[in-house]
């Protein structure tokens, strides 16, 4: 399988706090890759560098390469920049959905990208919430506010919502860790329902999660990429002290 | 999914343009205030000297100074702030610190609020019936302070409360655990800590009352008074109100128009440097307060 | 330490004490402003210590306020046009009495009065006359003094005049003043609410920070000027600068406080707006951007609805500062007291009614406690605005 994503010796400062120390590392095409590592160690920080999202904290310095399929996209033109997000479909950690209907908010992104025609719209909303696996439960009241859904139904709502644009690519920063085990249970079913369409990134502060869901983990500690491999190995046989200590629940 | 390129186009322009008009209405917005601030004090400038902020007015009100109404107006601020501080401080201890979260609490909160919405000319209606005449007072500098006093309670009692509501819940309970009782702990640690955020709602509050009219004009002001206030009991001048006379009722309208320009600058005057030292003030202890 | 166990609880309840104080104040405003705004209803409109009398042969037996103003006007000249018979009205004066009688017959102290009315009446029985009651009342044998009604309140809050001091009877509605606050303060906001919130929106998400800290605390200065000097500023800049605009005869117009009210609205409006601006979460605004929304998208259809019940709050509290705006008001809008039929005319708002009459009116008279009902007025609406506020912000 060939890299999606790619990142050499990538930085990240804040102002003066330097978060990513030269992070070098590739992210496989329709793989799920997990990002893990205490709280402060980066992994949010290198997941929000793929749709630049850091872009909108001030004081922000990046260098190195970013590269989505062999192009570094701190190398395009601002105006280009939206067409990479676009291609890059992000959930957050808190369910966020817009204050609108749950249709509008699936319709959201092809409406701002310009798609007027009703019947394309109406059709990819319900092609996304069945991807999402939220059809069923919201056919029949897609016009009320969204804010009135369950948490777990909310988070899979804002998941179809950054589906409908079609991304190639879908990031996830801790997607379940305000949600009950039972919803949990449904967003990771989804997750593993999606890899074979999309590259999939999810940030998890979850062990067990990480190793269910995923193909391939990075460990991040203190801004650096500590060890990167295949799941099984690193929670069976990881090769740093460092990462058997997390993993083991030594401290983190 | 593909789409339509022109879109990008449409949306950085909209952008552009809506960022533009924004940006455009807020400087604005900002350059009017600022307009009026140079118009004001490129009038009242040639006019405020010395001895325009010392002399009694004179020749109907149009040369002279404003001095009875600069005393006036000192003495209306101090007497309703020796009324509204004490008593808007322990209000907004009793709501910060005392109050216990419910219907009561939601209660005198919304209250104060309604107070702080009650409109000016209310202040003054309702000073004129319990101070002036049911209190019998007649119109005088303490019926108008009080009248004042009134209206500044809710910004003491609202600054009060932010004030006491930002100081670390910690600083309690070390004092409580030393042995220290509530009252002790709020006045040895929590009060030291907030007062500085506590002057600036005075000082804030000063400001207000100094500019304020509808208040006054039945319980205290004068329309003109050639002497300086000997009691309390006595009415007297005051700044706002004398910007309001003389740039409306005299008989003189035009040949006043210098001196209102003199007073307006000196309200103004009055309002800027309350807020510079309102701001001072928070920058200064500010910073020391999250030092400790 | 032993002073200590009698001092705390003195202080203790001090402070309790004083925390119930905005709460006391509240009740007392609303006690007293009551107490003299509902005894205007148990007077008559008619001049104390006067009556009017007509022959008592007339049926007519009962005169509205308005009727009574329109027959003093001569606007009303016939009884038939009121239910009488159809008779002329004759407006009896005190010249015309004293000219129809020598002094010896009125007598030196007025004493005769009674008979001279009393045979004037017969002469010309479609007189109506208006004389202080202690001459008249109980010895006039062919007249009949005309009941008129107290001013109930549904009449206070619909008539459409506003005569305070008007003889013989004042006409007190309070419908002109009413609309003419109605009318200021709501085009105040509808030119303040677009440009307050297109700033506000500027502040929260375009300005960077550095622009921000210079911007903002010249709007909350804008806040802290007295309205006496907006006033001061609207007599001599928007005045003029209408009546010149619009070719008036007086620039002092509804047009004129509603600019003058709109700017000092705009801080009231930009600092709550934006305060429910920057409540959108971050992760809201970065969820419509990774979508490719544009910023300004994203404050169009995601950061703006989401602030809705706060910025709708900013623009109901704006209309709550103009409503009660009082100085302002009375500087600029050339305080007319008529049913308002346009922006360009001089309108009166009620805190200018009140400020602009009060010292004129003799206290404990009709006038002064109709100028309390107004504050009554007053408050209903800004108790009702500010429970509006409270509701709407609540929501969240």
């Amino acid at each position: 399988m060939s890299n999606k994503i790619e990142t050499i010796d990538a930085h990240l400062y804040y102002g003066d706090f330097h978060a990513l120390k030269g992070i070098t590392l590739g992210i496989k095409e329709n793989a799920v890759t997990a990002l893990i590592g205490p709280s402060g160690c980066g992994k949010t920080s290198y997941l929000r560098l793929f749709n630049r999202m850091n872009d909108l904290i001030p004081y922000t310095q990046i260098s190195g390469q970013v590269l989505l399929d062999g192009q570094n996209i701190y190398q395009i033109k601002p105006a280009e920049i939206d067409s990479l997000r676009r291609n890059v479909g992000m959930v957050f950690q808190n369910p966020n959905p817009f204050p609108k209907s749950i249709f509008e908010n699936v319709a959201y992104g092809l409406r701002v990208n310009g798609i007027k025609d009703k019947s394309l719209i109406e059709a990819q909303v319900e092609k996304t919430l069945q991807q999402a696996a939220l059809w069923d439960e919201v056919k029949d009241k897609l016009n009320q506010s969204a804010f009135e859904l369950s948490g777990g139904q909310q988070q899979r709502l804002c998941i179809a919502r950054a589906l409908a644009i079609e991304p190639t690519i879908l990031l996830m920063d801790e997607p379940a860790s305000a949600l009950d085990p039972i919803s949990t249970g449904k967003i990771e079913d989804l997750i593993f329902e999606l890899k074979n369409q999309f590259t999939i990134v999810i940030v998890t502060h979850n062990m067990q999660q990480a190793g269910r869901v995923s193909d391939y983990t990075g460990f991040f500690y203190l801004g650096q990429l500590i060890e990167y491999g295949k799941t099984r190995k690193i929670f069976t046989n990881p090769t740093k002290q460092e990462t058997e200590n997390y993993i083991t629940g030594r401290f983190g | 999914m593909i789409f339509p390129e022109s879109n990008e186009r449409r949306k950085k322009l909209g952008q552009a343009i809506m960022f533009g008009i924004a940006r455009g209405i807020s400087y604005g917005i900002v350059g009017l205030l600022l307009l009026i601030l140079f118009f004001i004090a490129k009038q009242g400038m040639g006019v405020v000297n010395w001895q325009y902020l010392t002399s009694m007015p004179t020749d109907g009100m149009t040369k002279g100074g404003i001095y009875p109404a600069i005393v006036g107006t000192l003495y209306l601020v101090g007497g309703s702030m020796l009324f509204a501080f004490p008593v808007g401080v322990m209000a907004g201890i009793y709501v910060n610190e005392y109050a216990k979260e419910g219907a009561l609490k939601r209660f005198v909160k919304t209250m104060t609020n309604n107070l702080a919405g009650v409109p000016s000319i209310i202040f003054g209606l309702f000073g004129m019936a319990l101070f002036v005449n049911q209190m019998g007072f007649g119109a005088s500098i303490i019926a108008g302070s009080l009248t004042l006093g009134l209206l500044a309670l809710p910004i003491v009692i609202r600054t009060t409360e932010e004030s006491l509501k930002s100081v670390d819940d910690t600083f309690r309970q070390a004092s409580y655990a030393l042995g220290a009782s509530k009252l002790y702990t709020i006045r040895k640690v929590v009060l030291p800590i907030a007062l500085p955020n506590i002057l600036t709602g005075l000082i804030l509050a000063v400001g207000r009352v100094s500019g304020e009219t509808a208040p006054i004009l039945f319980t205290v002001a004068a329309y003109f008074l050639p002497k300086l206030p000997s009691s309390i009991m006595d009415q007297c001048m005051a700044l706002p109100y004398h910007l309001y006379v003389i740039s409306t009722s005299g008989t003189q309208i035009e040949a006043s128009r210098p001196m209102a320009y003199g007073t307006a600058f000196v309200l103004v005057a009055i309002v800027l440097i309350v807020n510079i030292i309102a701001a001072l003030l928070r920058n200064y202890f500010g910073k020391k307060v999250k030092m400790n | 330490m032993d002073l200590r166990r009698y001092t705390e609880p003195f202080f203790e309840n001090l402070i309790k004490v004083c925390g119930y104080s905005s709460g006391f104040v509240v009740l007392l405003i609303v006690i007293f402003l009551f107490r003299e705004g509902i005894s205007f209803f148990n007077f008559s409109p008619v001049e104390k210590g006067y009556s009017l009398w007509v022959h008592s042969n007339n049926p007519v037996k009962k005169l509205e306020p308005a009727q009574i103003k329109d027959i003093f006007d001569q606007k009303i000249t016939n009884w038939k046009s009121i239910g009488g018979k159809d008779e002329p009205i004759h407006l009896l004066s005190f010249d015309e009495l004293s000219q129809a009688y020598s002094p010896t017959q009125l007598g030196p102290k007025f004493e005769h009065l009674p008979r001279c009315l009393d045979s004037f009446m017969d002469s010309l029985p479609g007189t109506i006359g208006f004389f202080p009651e202690a001459q008249t009342v109980g010895q006039l044998k062919t007249a009949r003094e005309v009941e008129v009604d107290k001013i109930a309140l549904s009449k206070f809050l619909t008539d459409t005049e506003w005569f305070p001091t008007s003889r013989p009877a004042a006409r007190m509605g309070v419908m002109p003043l009413l609309l003419g606050t109605m009318l200021v303060s709501f085009f105040a906001i509808l030119f303040a609410l677009p440009l307050g919130l297109a700033a506000s929106i500027y502040l929260a998400e375009i300005a960077d920070e550095r622009v921000r800290k210079i911007l903002k605390p010249i709007i909350e200065l804008l806040a802290g000027i007295p309205s006496v000097v907006y006033g001061f500023f609207g007599l001599v800049v928007i005045v003029p600068f209408v009546q010149d605009a619009f070719n008036l005869p007086v620039g002092e117009t509804a047009l004129s406080g509603s600019i003058v009210l709109a700017i000092m609205a705009l801080p009231t409006i930009i600092t709550v707006s934006e305060d429910a601006l920057r409540t959108t979460p971050r992760s809201m605004k970065e969820a419509s951007l990774a979508l490719g929304a544009s910023q300004w998208q994203t404050i169009r259809k995601v950061i703006v609805p989401y602030a809705a019940s706060g910025i709708t709050a900013a623009a109901i509290l704006g209309i709550g500062r103009a409503i009660g705006e009082t100085m302002a008001a009375l500087m600029v809008t050339g305080n007319s007291a008529i049913m308002p039929h346009s922006l360009l005319q001089p309108v009166r708002t009620i805190p200018a009614t009140i400020a602009a009459e009060l010292g004129e009116a003799p206290y404990d008279g009709l006038h002064f406690k109709a100028l309390f009902a107004l504050g009554c007025v007053l408050f209903f609406i800004t108790l009702i605005i500010n429970l509006l506020v409270e509701r709407v912000s609540a929501k969240r």
